[in-house]
């Protein structure tokens, strides 16, 4: 009997999944609330620490879930939990009526605007990571226009308590990193400054990349976290923050600002959350069974969680987690599913 | 003439081992916020007075954790306590009362 | 059985007066006695010792103030109004204020009352000097029949006494309800009472009840109306004939006795301290210690009412109902040093305890005076201060706005040259606006449209304007703030100064006392631009509800302007609390302890008041409100999804 399997999310992580799953041999279901696939990967132009392009690494995902019954554009409607499966009425009228959910909701991109300080959305020449990525992509954006000094601000809603988000977003410094290299190769001529609290630069090759923009482009770093932006007449922005390291307060005029917005709890994840009654932790974001033993499985039996849903993670961390994630669902569907006479001591003894 | 190993040159050495632990206690009694600053300089980036005489809380919060409760009062002393720092805190620590309390306990003979 | 009175009502020949105890004198006067000589000795020991405390200079003006003809009415008024009828809880709570009305009041008429009839029908012989001292208060006592009493007149004053007394009954009545369901009365939280609170309030509860078994035994023999009459019948009906009054009126004494013994101590001493709060209130002298002198009539007129408990924003916390200003003046009171400082720190500052005290107790205040004595001695330096400000903002390029102003927004420039130089309009945007980039780009955005030539005294930053400093107790280090301010903006040669942050704006009106400069909030300044027709605006559906900034509003008395404004521009909807009893958004710098928790929960309560009438948009007129509130509303992930939060200046200027 082919399992039904429903998959909520078409990023990285639910495109992963479904792949893996469907190679299995069960009936995937994958819904994606957005028109198009890809998640935040789809509007991203190059990722680190390589540079490779997103839509290669993209359609090597879809690739990879043919045969997976996909719907975009499509929400839940209403989802209850039948003895041991799970009945979902979607907004594309369809019901599914699924033996294990994966829940790989992501997550979005912190408002820039509701950094007030920074004045995102007021002035002009203030941009995020995602209007870079968009401009790299597109080529064009009327805020950019040959800035000759260019900051990058790390750490915008991230590590903020002010902005009720108290942790690190993870993928924000290399993603500054990269992107600093990327407008050094832009604008040659441009000074580019990234200021950053602390640089986390923890993976495979991250390090090799800092020192590359270090040694290659060089852009300057400065240990101190940007706390006040104001306009000239001409448009430029004057950018207040402290030197840590030489303990001076300074200021700067820039051209062009990009903040590193860091990752949120996706709202359309956490609707999908409150109709299960999901517990979310203090953070935001889901929370899973045991983190270190059990990290995709969530305190609902039947139900699995992969990707950023459960905090933020790097692409090649969310592409991990998909794929343990649909090895727990194969575990389940086959261990504990099955056994109909055992199934509530079974779940009790191994979810 | 000995030669007792050492010169009477002053070190330009942090001395933790000087660090008035008592003093500090006392201090994160009245204001626990103290321990939580992660050194960002965003207090120090907005300070008003810091635009024109050195102030700098983020320094003297180091200062006194440094042993160097002299230079965290002069660090502190021109402060008009206008309360930028406290809007910009990411860790959201309550700067003014710290500022206060850090004054209170470290100028008190 | 006919009563003896109408018995002896009847008789042909009726004695002049009936003297049941001729000396005045029983032995259950002694608690009464007791009590009120105590009280007495200790009100005028107090009295003393706390106008001792005042510093001369006020001394004087107090007693002057007493014979200025407008001051003696505004007394009257007040102590009318604010002692006897409590006419500030009828306003917000009436059936508050007719328990409070009912007490106060109807005990100072069954006093003014007792002693009336006294002097109208006790006999020269019988007067005070000549053994009468306890007539007017145990009347009914010693008194048997008096003949004057059965006229039309005599049966007035019975009906009279016997209607404060049921008056009197009501109140206590609620009193006694409203220890135990004390919302009904309008009151989410009351005070916890202290020991000698207790005391007093049962000697309280008990005196009148006991004063109507008392009366009620006696009045066939002394006389009474609709009440005690009745009430006697009964006792006959119950009893028969022999009645035993005599331990009732002990027991009324005993009650009597106690209260006055315990009130000192307890919240009851407000009755007699109201009345001098109110006369030094009234005369204007100010607190200059937060227990000594005027802070001490204050502190003492406090009747622990706890209608700041429901006031005080820190109440959406039951831990933090601790730091009301009730407790504050309790502490106090007992000299707790250490708790005292606990609480004058936690405050808020946001005043809506003192815009809503029965008294007009001006806690805030209390506080700062408190805060005062801890940290004004705090060493500073702000050496730098004069050549901060010179080397300032109203000179050199890029910094002169009015220059650039006329250049880019295409104004003419001043026919003078020298005017160019000096601008009409000085706006100072304050050290929190910096960090609100919308309000300086919309305040710039308003006077550009309605052509209002103006400088920018602190484009690039300036210093603080004081009011925190005056806020954490440092008051000296707040003026040597204030005058180096004072001389930027008088060199600037301004004539209006346009302040975007009600904090600015509350010193810069009260304190910096500039000659010839007209100093506004811009709420004021843009409803004037509006209402002159010189900034152009247009009405739109858009739902908004505007919260009243603590300084602003209740600080700064300016409620009416933003509103006109905003009426012009949208549709105004009401908060469930607005105007001075607005609810500070948390932000306040008034605090100087208050943890981010703590005052994330206050935004929280704040912006439910707000969202009553389910606005799309709230308005704010201040840098501090207008961040807390937006951080409030996108930390709190789902719950305010639909409202944005915008600053004044902002929607005026779409």
């Amino acid at each position: 009997m082919k399992n039904n399997i429903l998959i909520i999310g078409g990023g990285p992580a639910g495109l992963e999944a479904s792949a893996q799953l469907q190679r299995m041999g069960y009936n995937v279901i994958l819904i994606e609330k957005d028109s198009v696939l890809g998640g935040h990967l789809a509007k991203w132009d190059r990722l680190f620490p390589d540079g490779v392009p997103a839509d290669e690494v993209l359609s090597g995902l879809i690739h990879g879930t043919e045969g997976v019954k996909l719907f975009t554009e499509t929400e839940i409607r209403a989802i209850n939990r039948l003895e041991k499966s799970y009945n979902v009425r979607l907004t594309n009228g369809i019901t599914v009526l699924s033996d294990a959910v994966l829940i790989a909701s992501g997550f979005d991109l912190f408002n820039a605007v509701k950094k007030e300080e920074y004045g995102y959305g007021i002035y002009d020449r203030v941009i995020t990571n995602a209007d870079l990525e968009a401009y790299f992509k597109n080529g064009s954006d009327k805020r950019i226009d040959h800035p000759k000094r260019i900051g990058f601000v790390h750490c915008v809603g991230s590590r903020d308590e002010k902005s009720g988000c108290r942790s690190c977003s993870k993928v924000c410094c290399a993603t500054a990193v990269k992107q600093a290299i990327e407008v050094k190769e832009s604008f040659p001529d441009a000074e580019v400054f990234c200021f950053y609290m602390d640089l986390r630069l923890f993976g495979r090759h991250y390090e090799d990349l800092y020192l590359k923009a270090q040694k290659e482009y060089g852009v300057r770093f400065i240990r101190g976290r940007v706390a006040e932006v104001s306009e000239n007449i001409d448009g430029s922005l004057v950018i207040k923050a402290e030197d840590t390291v030489a303990s001076k307060p300074l200021k700067a005029t820039m051209d062009l600002l990009v903040l590193m917005s860091g990752m949120r709890p996706s709202v359309s994840g956490k609707a999908v959350g409150d109709l299960l009654e999901m517990t979310v932790e203090e953070d935001g974001y889901f929370a899973v069974r045991s983190g270190i033993a059990a990290g995709q499985r969530s305190p609902l039996p039947g139900l699995f969680l992969a990707g950023a849903a459960t905090g933020p993670k790097t692409l090649p961390e969310t592409l991990a987690d998909a794929r343990a994630a649909a090895v727990e669902i194969d575990r389940y569907l086959t261990e504990i599913f099955p056994d109909a006479r055992n199934y509530k001591q079974l779940v009790r003894e191994r979810w | 003439m000995v030669d007792f190993g050492f010169g009477l040159v002053p070190s330009s050495r942090m001395n933790l081992d000087l660090f008035d632990k008592e003093k500090y206690e006392e201090l994160a009694e009245i204001e626990p916020d103290v321990r939580i600053c992660m050194a960002c300089g965003s207090c120090t980036a907005v300070c008003t007075a810091g635009k024109y005489t050195r102030t700098s809380l983020r320094e003297a919060i180091e200062d006194i954790k440094n042993a160097k409760p002299e230079k965290a009062l002069e660090m502190l002393r021109a402060c008009q306590l206008c309360g930028k720092c406290s809007m910009v805190c990411p860790r959201g620590i309550n700067t003014r009362h710290l500022i206060l309390s850090i004054t209170k306990v470290y100028s008190a003979k | 059985m006919t009563p003896l009175y109408q018995f002896l009502a009847a008789q042909a020949e009726v004695p002049e007066v009936i003297d049941r105890i001729p000396s005045g004198y029983s032995h259950f006067v002694i608690p009464f006695t007791i009590g009120i000589t105590f009280f007495l000795c200790w009100i005028g020991v107090g009295c003393v010792r706390l106008l001792a405390a005042i510093p001369r200079n006020d001394r004087i003006r107090f007693w002057k103030s007493l014979f200025i003809p407008k001051t003696i009415v505004k007394n009257l008024k007040d102590l009318f109004g604010d002692c006897l009828f409590h006419l500030k809880i009828w306003q917000r709570k009436p059936l508050l204020g007719y328990m409070h009305s009912a007490i106060a009041f109807g005990w100072f008429m069954i006093i003014v009352l007792g002693h009336i009839e006294v002097a109208l029908f006790v006999p020269a012989r019988l007067n005070v000097s000549r053994g009468g001292l306890f007539y007017p208060i145990f009347y009914r006592y010693f008194v048997w029949m008096n003949p004057g009493h059965t006229t039309l007149k005599g049966s007035f004053f019975f009906f009279l006494m016997d209607f404060f007394l049921l008056y009197i009954l009501t109140g206590i009545g609620l009193a006694v309800f409203k220890r135990f369901r004390s919302i009904v009365l309008g009151m989410r939280h009351t005070t916890k009472p202290s020991l000698a609170d207790r005391i007093a309030l049962y000697s309280l509860w008990l005196i009148f009840p006991l004063r109507l078994l008392a009366e009620s035994f006696t009045a066939d023999l002394s006389g009474g109306s609709f009440l005690t009459v009745g009430v006697n019948h009964f006792w006959h009906f119950l009893f028969g004939d022999k009645l035993m009054f005599l331990p009732f009126w002990w027991a009324y004494s005993i009650s009597l006795g106690l209260f006055f013994v315990a009130m000192p101590f307890s919240r009851y001493m407000h009755i007699l301290t109201e009345v001098l709060w109110i006369l030094l209130r009234n005369a204007g002298i100010k607190p200059h210690h937060p227990r000594k002198g005027v802070a001490e009539a204050e502190i003492y007129a406090c009747s622990s009412c706890g209608l700041c408990l429901d006031a005080c924003p820190m109440n959406v916390q039951k831990k933090n109902l601790k730091y009301s200003s009730v407790y504050f003046i309790r502490f106090l009171r007992r000299h707790n040093e250490k708790k005292i400082n606990a609480i004058a720190d936690k405050c808020l500052m946001c005043d809506k305890c003192h815009a809503l005290c029965p008294v007009g107790v001006d806690a805030p205040a209390l506080r700062r005076a408190q805060r005062i004595t801890v940290n004004n001695s705090l060493p500073y330096d702000y050496s730098y201060l004069p050549s901060a400000v010179s080397a300032g903002q109203l000179s050199g390029p890029g910094r002169v706005h009015p220059r650039f102003a006329a250049a880019e927004y295409g104004l003419s420039p001043a026919a003078d040259p020298a005017g160019a130089q000096k601008p009409e309009v000085l706006y100072f945007a304050g050290c929190m606006t910096h960090l609100t980039p919308r309000i300086i780009k919309a305040v710039e955005k308003v006077f550009k449209a309605a052509g209002v030539e103006y400088a920018f005294a602190d484009r690039e930053g300036g210093i603080c304007c004081g009011r925190p400093l005056m806020l954490a107790g440092k008051t000296e280090a707040a003026a040597k703030v204030i005058e180096a301010n004072k001389k930027m903006i008088e060199e600037s040669g301004c004539t209006t100064l346009v302040l975007s942050c009600p904090i600015c704006y509350k010193i810069f009106r009260e304190e910096y006392h500039l000659e010839g400069i007209k100093v506004v909030h811009y709420t004021q300044f843009i409803n004037d631009l509006i209402a002159s027709g010189r900034l152009p605006v247009s009405k739109s559906d858009e739902k908004i509800v505007y919260h009243d900034p603590c300084e602003l509003g209740r600080g700064c008395n300016v409620y009416f302007e933003p509103r006109a404004a905003l009426d012009q521009v949208g549709t105004l909807v009401k908060a469930a609390k607005e105007y001075d009893e607005s609810i500070c958004c948390g932000g306040s710098l008034g605090s100087l302890t208050l943890d981010t928790r703590d005052r994330a929960k206050i935004s929280e309560s704040s912006l439910d008041n707000l969202l009553a009438n389910s606005p799309e948009t709230i308005v704010t007129a201040c840098p501090l409100c207008l961040k807390t509130f937006s951080e409030a509303v996108s930390n709190s992930k789902h719950k305010y999804i639909r409202v944005t939060v915008k600053d004044f200046a902002e929607v005026i200027c779409r």
